[in-house]
């Protein structure tokens, strides 16, 4: 705290006192308010006296001698007594109002001291302003505030002092205070010298005695640390709640996680005992045989029930005496059984396929497999596996093989009859011809009056007859023998157009035209000739007997060769009947489906079955504009 | 013989053709010949008297289609069914279809030429059957409504006493409708009456 300079000059009848700057105007607040009504004593009293002598000597003599002509006046001498008296009367005045101002002055005096002494002791800035908003008494924590001597801010207003910020909300309260009449609280956050105080300043207007405003006084309360505390207090509530939550959602989700963790180990334990009970359901419902062998105990520790219905043998007589199992087995089996056996106690691996024979004299194909079980130092310690009845599949397999023998077997036979079948029907009409041409020869020459020389044609006609019964027969013998060997190159080709020249009749009969459109290069295909011969010929007659199902239309069958890729060829027998429906397009496959109300249905399932045998495929589809094609492919003959 | 019957032999093979036909004129049958179904209803001969000698499988218009089409336009000509290759489902359905046989190639003459006489004798009868009974049903179209009830009635075998009854009329007038239905039918007896009626409803 510096000490003010102009203490010394501290207007007269204040006393001293420390930390309190006043203005020189401070004393002369409460005479420069009473200028307007204040006339000074001695002035009023030498007026009084100048009147009364004047009345006494000038005007009272006039009126007299106006109102009363010829009435003489008092002498000079005798109203000298009355300028006396007025005289004194006049003293007598100044006396009293000199009195009295005396006592007022002081009143203001210490109303003045008062607010000096609260303004210098008060530890907070404290001021008085004037109505002009100078300031006319600060102390030192306001000099402080302000950040300037104090004396410096004497007489000098906001403006000068604070900044603009500031001087708007002080000016604010200051017209606020005055325009109310009453104290005014307010808190104010100011930015002085780059630090922020808080103040809440209480100010009041200052009155003098006879109660008119004068001034505004005030006080500011620095609060910046309370606020601060405040601030701290409640950012660290706020931060104490928000932690608090932090922690309550930490504790839910480990709780939560601590309850997930026990749902699993429920689940996981439900599951356990679910996969126990589903293997132990596994293995005694599964139609296969399940078992488990150990290395070390050299016998079976478990086989499923199922065993007994394959086996035909109790369980428990096995696991008492496991030679049982070996005794079962068909003997022409036995002994490769039991080396593989002996095998699997050190690989752990076993597959076999075996015959057994039951109580019941029966026998049951088996399929056996076995895994290893290895423990923990990878040494194999059981043998866990599924033996399987597969008697109806072996009886299948039996029952394909005997088929394919069969079907070979078939279509040899079926081509010898349909050979047998084809000649007899193309031979019948040179027979008839010849038989019924003898015959008319015969009626002739029983006719006594017949000249034998008129038969010479018929007889002719019977010779030509036979000659074509022998072409007939001379084709069949070609059509048989010019492919003689089974799987052999086989020019397509020339097997339709021979084909094709033995259907011709049938052909011709039925009215259908032929087109042959055939590749030319074409590979040989690898294949078995009569077994094409015989599909060609029938896929030839489907088509025959499809077109004549319709009256109208074109009847016009195509037989086409085609090189599909370098691996196969193709060939197309393409016909203009009815096609068929597109639904029906798997069942044209079916062994005895048939759309013909007079065919058995063999012709397409055997042909299929050929043309696959022979490692290619046969399949149908529809023609755009109306009628079926069957198509076959072969494997071309590798080129040597 | 201009008045005897023909045969019609239709085979698409020339020889067969030939050979049939050198048979069937050396044994003194008139015979047509054509190589095609359609040859033959082309030549209008149809509805003449005689028989038909046909081939099964022939190329366009087989054998059985013919039988099919003539007998849909109630052509009544018996068919002999001669085939290379004769299976039995399809001899089932030419005989069913109202055939008159159905010969293997190759075949005995004899047995083709008696069959061919008696399908030509069976072919005249049924078309004396048919003057009949188209003469009959002539005659039959010429009776009133009256007296054609009063004929259904005799038919059934009623006495006139019962007919007249039946129809409200008199006895007398009964009487006089059968005569008149008698005249009208060139019916001597009763049995006259009744085998017109058969000829008729047979059909």
């Amino acid at each position: 705290m510096t000490e003010p300079k102009d203490r010394a000059s501290a207007p007269s009848g204040f006393a001293v006192i420390p930390q309190l700057w006043l203005s020189h105007s401070f004393s002369r607040m409460r005479l420069e308010r009473g200028k307007a009504g204040y006339c000074h004593p001695a002035v009023l009293s030498l007026v009084l006296a100048l009147g009364g002598l004047l009345w006494l000597w000038a005007i009272n003599p006039l009126l007299i001698t106006w109102l009363y002509p010829g009435s003489t006046l008092p002498s000079l001498a005798s109203s000298v007594p009355s300028a006396l008296a007025i005289l004194a009367g006049a003293g007598l005045l100044y006396w009293v109002l000199k009195a009295c101002n005396v006592a007022m002055h002081r009143t203001q005096c210490a109303q003045h001291q008062q607010l000096a002494e609260f303004i210098a002791y008060s530890p907070d800035p404290a001021f008085l302003k004037d109505q002009q908003g100078r300031y006319l008494a600060v102390n030192a924590a306001f000099a402080q505030l302000a950040g300037r001597p104090a004396i410096e801010c004497l007489n000098q207003d906001d403006s000068a002092l604070f900044s603009p910020e500031a001087v708007a909300l002080f000016i604010d309260h200051d017209q606020r205070v005055i325009a109310d009449g009453t104290a005014s609280n307010r808190e104010i956050t100011l930015a002085i010298h780059g630090d922020t105080h808080v103040l809440l300043t209480t100010r009041w207007p200052y009155r003098d005695t006879e109660g008119c405003s004068i001034g505004v006084c005030g006080i500011a309360q620095e609060i910046t640390a309370q606020k601060q505390a405040e601030n701290q207090v409640y950012s660290a509530n706020t931060n104490m709640e928000s932690r608090i939550r932090e922690r309550t959602a930490a504790l839910q989700s480990i709780n939560e996680d601590l309850e997930r963790q026990i749902a699993a180990r429920i689940q996981a334990e439900v599951a356990l005992r679910d996969s126990q009970e589903r293997f132990r359901q596994l293995a005694e419902h599964i139609r296969e045989v399940f078992w488990v062998y150990g290395v070390e105990e050299e016998r079976p520790l478990y086989i499923s029930p199922a065993y007994e219905e394959i086996w035909g043998h109790p369980i428990d007589g096995l696991l008492e005496r496991p030679m049982t199992w070996i005794e079962a087995i068909h003997p022409d089996d036995r002994a490769r059984v039991q080396a593989a056996h002996i095998t699997k106690c050190g690989s752990g691996y076993f597959d076999e396929e075996y015959r057994i024979i039951r109580p019941d004299g029966t026998i049951r194909w088996i399929w056996d497999r076995g895994f290893p079980v290895c423990d923990e130092a990878g040494r194999i310690y059981r043998i866990a596996g599924l033996a399987e009845d597969i008697t109806r599949r072996k009886l299948a397999e039996d029952q394909l093989r005997r088929q394919q023998v069969e079907l070979t077997r078939i279509s040899r036979l079926s081509l010898a009859v349909e050979l047998a079948a084809n000649l007899a029907h193309q031979l019948n009409q040179p027979l008839a011809a010849i038989v019924a041409y003898t015959q008319a020869c015969l009626t002739l020459l029983r006719q006594a009056d017949t000249d034998p020389r008129v038969l010479t044609g018929t007889l002719d006609e019977i010779v030509n007859q036979g000659l074509r019964a022998g072409e007939i027969i001379r084709h069949l013998r070609e059509l048989v023998q010019k492919h003689p060997a089974a799987q052999a190159a086989l020019d397509l080709n020339a097997l339709i157009r021979s084909v094709v020249r033995y259907a011709q009749t049938e052909l011709n009969q039925a009215g259908v035209s032929l087109k042959l459109s055939l590749a030319d290069p074409l590979p040989a295909a690898l294949a078995d000739d009569i077994q094409i011969q015989l599909v060609l010929l029938s896929l030839i007659r489907n088509a025959i007997e499809s077109m004549g199902e319709q009256a109208d239309g074109p009847h016009e069958l195509t037989v086409s060769t085609a090189m599909a890729d370098p691996g196969s060829v193709w060939v197309t027998v393409r016909d203009t009947g009815p096609g068929f429906r597109l639904d029906m397009e798997d069942d044209l496959f079916r062994p005895f489906f048939t759309t013909k109300p007079g065919g058995m249905g063999l012709g397409l399932s055997v042909g299929r079955s050929i043309i696959e045998s022979q490692g290619g495929q046969l399949w149908a589809t529809l023609n755009l504009d109306g009628g079926a094609a069957f198509h076959f492919s072969l494997p071309a003959y590798p080129d040597a | 013989m201009p008045d005897r019957a023909t045969v019609f032999l239709i085979d698409d093979d020339q020889a067969v053709r030939d050979a049939i036909r050198l048979l069937l004129e050396t044994s003194g049958f008139t015979v047509q010949a054509f190589a095609s179904a359609i040859d033959f209803l082309n030549m209008a001969v149809i509805g003449q008297p005689g028989c038909l000698v046909l081939d099964v499988r022939m190329p366009g218009l087989s054998g059985l289609d013919l039988q099919k089409r003539l007998r849909a336009q109630g052509y009544r000509i018996p068919i002999i069914f001669i085939t290379g290759h004769g299976d039995v489902p399809m001899a089932i359905r030419a005989m069913k279809a109202g055939a008159f046989d159905f010969i293997e190639k190759p075949f005995q003459g004899q047995t083709l030429l008696a069959r061919i006489e008696e399908a030509l004798a069976a072919d005249g009868q049924e078309r004396c059957r048919q003057t009949q009974r188209a003469d009959a049903a002539a005659r039959l179209a010429l009776l009133s409504p009256r007296e054609r009830e009063v004929l259904e009635r005799v038919a059934d075998g009623q006495y006139n006493k019962v007919i007249a009854a039946e129809l409200n009329i008199s006895l007398s007038t009964v009487e006089i409708h059968r005569k008149r239905v008698m005249e009208k039918l060139q019916a001597e007896s009763l049995t006259d009456l009744i085998r017109l009626l058969a000829l008729l409803q047979a059909d």
